[in-house]
């Protein structure tokens, strides 16, 4: 969703497209393939990358290069729905899980509770935490407070029109 | 960058926490309000030198080198104070900077800005070649190069613990004479103390009138003399320089008057007091005289008894007032760079006041909230990005019991006595294992390390386990540990000093501190005694049972644990070692693995 809503802001996003829309994501991914090799060294390919968007997950962070300095928009959500939603995707993907949700859900936690500290420290990084519940419920404020942190003129009306009902499909699961 | 930092010296996260429950400190708790609040982790051993340095290279004394108050030459295991190193040279001896570790105010010169630490411990002598501009703090020595002891003029016979006293000599009807000795210079002879000569006339019971240096000083009982500024001849031409102050303590029966001790004059100095030399005579001549001492709050006046409680305080109270007008005239021209400013009347009036009267600390507390909004409405005036951080070097708690941990040694077969005299002089070395210098430092008698060490590599080991096992083991009367935390050196330390650090560092338990003998090395008759001094507590113990405190204009809730390392970083945002920041995959643990490959089975990795 954020992806989407900075591309209709008017930000240019770092895309192959190998990954197109699909019943789990209709919007499309914005990923690009490159960012897996990043552990691996790779990173070459971020140096035409400058003032775009580029989606990295949040455990990829770390393999950033510090020459760059980089402006985050971390997404959280509530972590029983990206577990539901996950489990939805490894069905479709016809993969299984060998970690139940409980153990998953405290993985996930411990996850966070490093690479936030982590972040906070990094020089070159600044970040701004964005609720992808609280965007999808009261998006005005938040998106406002996006346009903010990037300090560029964005589109605000048509980023505003991104959030959307039908994304939020897994929050019944929870509730 | 434009960074304002204040240092607190000993503001304690409980007693802040307490009275802000209350709503007592209404302008530290503003910071919280917005997640700017935090207990600052702080190095070990929590002591003023060693952590204020920590704060400033972001490193433990391992990096830095200052490891303990006292540290101990291990060829001949005299100990000397680590903050006032000297080193022979062709013109004699000279003090030499404690450490040579970056700083982030040298960091943030060489970037380009103007950085500025005032009264920042272990800063003296100063580095003329940094371009930091510095007014040392603790560690800066007074004329006669020791830490400072003031003296009393007494009419009568006085012998104090360790103030000088000198006889006040009757010279007629309410008029005395005196010499007030300075500095020592060199003679063919050998040493020589200049004195200079004093008289003083009892005007009233409430007035006396004091002549020295061709000056006349008005005295009021019982209230300060403005800074005096005096010459003692050391030659021909020279002159050495000082500052002091006078109080009037008792104008009938028996006369005393006190002097502060005879402290560096800025405007005079033969070492290098500060940096810039412009910079300290700036500050004197448009702000006004201020003591140099790196203890200008002369608690050992008050525990020898020279001058009351309320005396001390009002001493503390000008110094405090002195530093803010010295803060603020460089406010007023801040526009970038760092500026800090160490400010440690709290730290004295807690020593002397925190185990016995909560009153007289909790005001002073409410005195530092009171400037806080006083700086805090100057800064929020300010435009454009900057960072206001506040911060101690530790907090603090009661001194209840003196730990004389050579004696403990003794009588656990660790250290071995040659002769009856109680200090290192007369240990055995061939048959001691384990000596202590300093407040939190504990040794190995290492062969081929000591002058006459015995114990041998492959025996290391096994006697720092044991003696950190029975240490933790030690009770005491009431069955209460005495020793909270026993650091080995290798696992507290990194950096090219630890080699030289001690081999354990001992953290006391609440209401547990080394004697001041132990400081010395010595061994008195027993291993634990009652406290009564007027130093009734402290904050040389463990170094988590004294955290710090930390407050910013920026939200601190993301950080986990703060440290001193984090604090170059958000004081010019940058780490000045990153040795200590693990990736998150290396932090994670075993739940990285999960992690990992449930992204892998979702396509993101």
């Amino acid at each position: 969703m954020m992806m989407k809503m900075l591309a209709e802001g008017g930000l240019p996003i770092v895309t192959d497209q190998l990954r197109t829309a699909d019943e789990d994501n209709p919007n499309g991914y914005f990923e690009v393939e490159a960012v897996k090799q990043m552990s691996a060294g790779n990173t070459a390919w971020l140096q035409d990358a400058g003032g775009k968007v580029v989606k990295v997950i949040s455990a990829l962070l770390e393999y950033l290069p510090q020459e760059y300095s980089y402006r985050i928009i971390f997404m959280e959500r509530a972590i029983k729905e990206i577990l539901a939603s996950q489990r939805k995707m490894l069905a479709r993907r016809n993969e299984e899980s060998k970690v139940d949700d409980a153990e998953m859900e405290d993985q996930f936690r411990k996850h966070l509770s490093v690479i936030k500290p982590w972040l906070v420290r990094q020089p070159n990084m600044e970040v701004i935490y964005v609720s992808y519940n609280s965007m999808v419920n009261d998006p005005a404020i938040l998106c406002k407070m996006v346009i903010d942190f990037l300090g560029l003129p964005l589109e605000y009306e048509r980023m505003l029109a991104v959030p959307n009902e039908k994304l939020y499909r897994n929050r019944k699961i929870t509730t | 960058m434009k960074t304002l930092i204040l240092g607190f010296d000993s503001f304690d996260p409980a007693v802040f926490e307490e009275m802000a429950g209350k709503n007592q400190l209404p302008n530290f708790e503003k910071f919280g309000k917005n997640g700017g609040y935090s207990r600052l982790e702080i190095c070990s051993p929590p002591q003023t030198e060693v952590s204020w340095t920590s704060i400033a290279t972001g490193a433990d004394p391992g990096g830095h080198g200052i490891f303990d108050f006292v540290h101990r030459d291990p060829a001949t295991y005299i100990p000397y104070v680590s903050i006032l190193p000297m080193r022979k040279s062709a013109v004699g001896e000279q003090f030499v900077p404690p450490y040579t570790a970056k700083t982030f105010f040298e960091e943030a010169a060489e970037l380009g800005y103007p950085a500025t630490a005032l009264w920042w411990p272990a800063m003296f002598p100063a580095r003329p070649a940094l371009p930091v501009n510095t007014l040392p703090g603790l560690g800066t020595p007074d004329i006669r190069g020791q830490l400072g002891v003031g003296t009393l003029l007494s009419s009568e016979d006085e012998v104090l613990k360790k103030t000088g006293v000198v006889k006040l000599i009757s010279a007629g009807k309410d008029r005395f004479t005196a010499s007030l000795l300075g500095p020592q210079t060199q003679s063919r002879s050998g040493p020589q103390t200049i004195s200079l000569p004093i008289s003083l006339d009892v005007v009233d019971e409430k007035t006396a009138r004091l002549t020295i240096d061709k000056q006349q000083i008005e005295l009021q009982l019982g209230e300060w003399s403005d800074i005096v500024e005096l010459r003692f001849k050391a030659g021909m031409l020279f002159n050495i320089h000082a500052i002091t102050r006078f109080i009037a303590t008792s104008l009938r029966g028996v006369v005393r008057v006190y002097v502060l001790p005879l402290q560096i004059h800025p405007l005079h100095s033969t070492w290098h007091y500060a940096s810039s030399t412009s910079f300290s005579k700036k500050l004197w001549k448009d702000v006004g005289a201020y003591l140099t001492l790196g203890w200008p709050q002369d608690t050992t006046g008050l525990e020898d008894g020279c001058i009351s409680d309320e005396q001390f305080l009002a001493l503390c109270e000008s110094i405090f007032n002195r530093r803010i007008q010295i803060l603020y005239y460089l406010m007023n021209d801040f526009r970038e760079g760092v500026l800090a400013s160490i400010f440690d009347d709290l730290d004295r009036v807690q020593h002397m006041f925190f185990h016995d009267r909560m009153d007289v600390v909790q005001a002073w507390y409410r005195r530092l909230d009171r400037f806080v909004a006083d700086v805090s409405a100057r800064v929020e005036a300010w435009s454009g990005k900057y960072r206001f951080l506040l911060m101690s070097d530790h907090g603090f708690g009661e001194f209840r019991n003196k730990v004389h941990i050579n004696r403990w040694l003794l009588e656990n077969d660790y250290l071995s006595l040659a002769n009856g005299a109680g200090d290192l002089s007369g240990v055995d070395w061939s048959g001691t294992r384990a000596y202590a210098v300093g407040l939190n430092s504990l040794y190995l008698n290492v062969a081929g390390r000591e002058g006459q060490g015995i114990v041998q590599a492959d025996e290391l080991e096994g006697l720092l386990t044991s003696i950190k096992t029975k240490l933790l083991d030690w009770k005491d009367p009431h069955g209460k540990p005495i020793i909270q935390k026993v650091r080995l050196k290798h696992e507290t330390y990194s950096g090219p000093y630890t080699r030289f650090g001690p081999d354990l560092v001992v953290g006391y338990a609440p209401g547990y501190r080394a004697s001041a003998e132990t400081g010395l090395g010595k061994i008195p008759a027993l291993s634990l005694e009652p406290n009564t001094d007027h130093w009734g507590a402290d904050h040389c113990m463990d170094s988590d049972v004294v955290p710090g405190v930390i407050f910013a204009n920026r939200d601190l809730r993301d950080f986990g644990t703060i440290s001193f390392r984090d604090i170059p970083f958000l004081a010019i945002g940058k780490h000045l070692d990153q040795s200590n920041i693990k990736p998150p995959s290396q932090a994670a643990g075993q739940g990285q693995k999960d992690i990992e490959e449930r992204l892998k089975g979702l396509g993101y990795l």
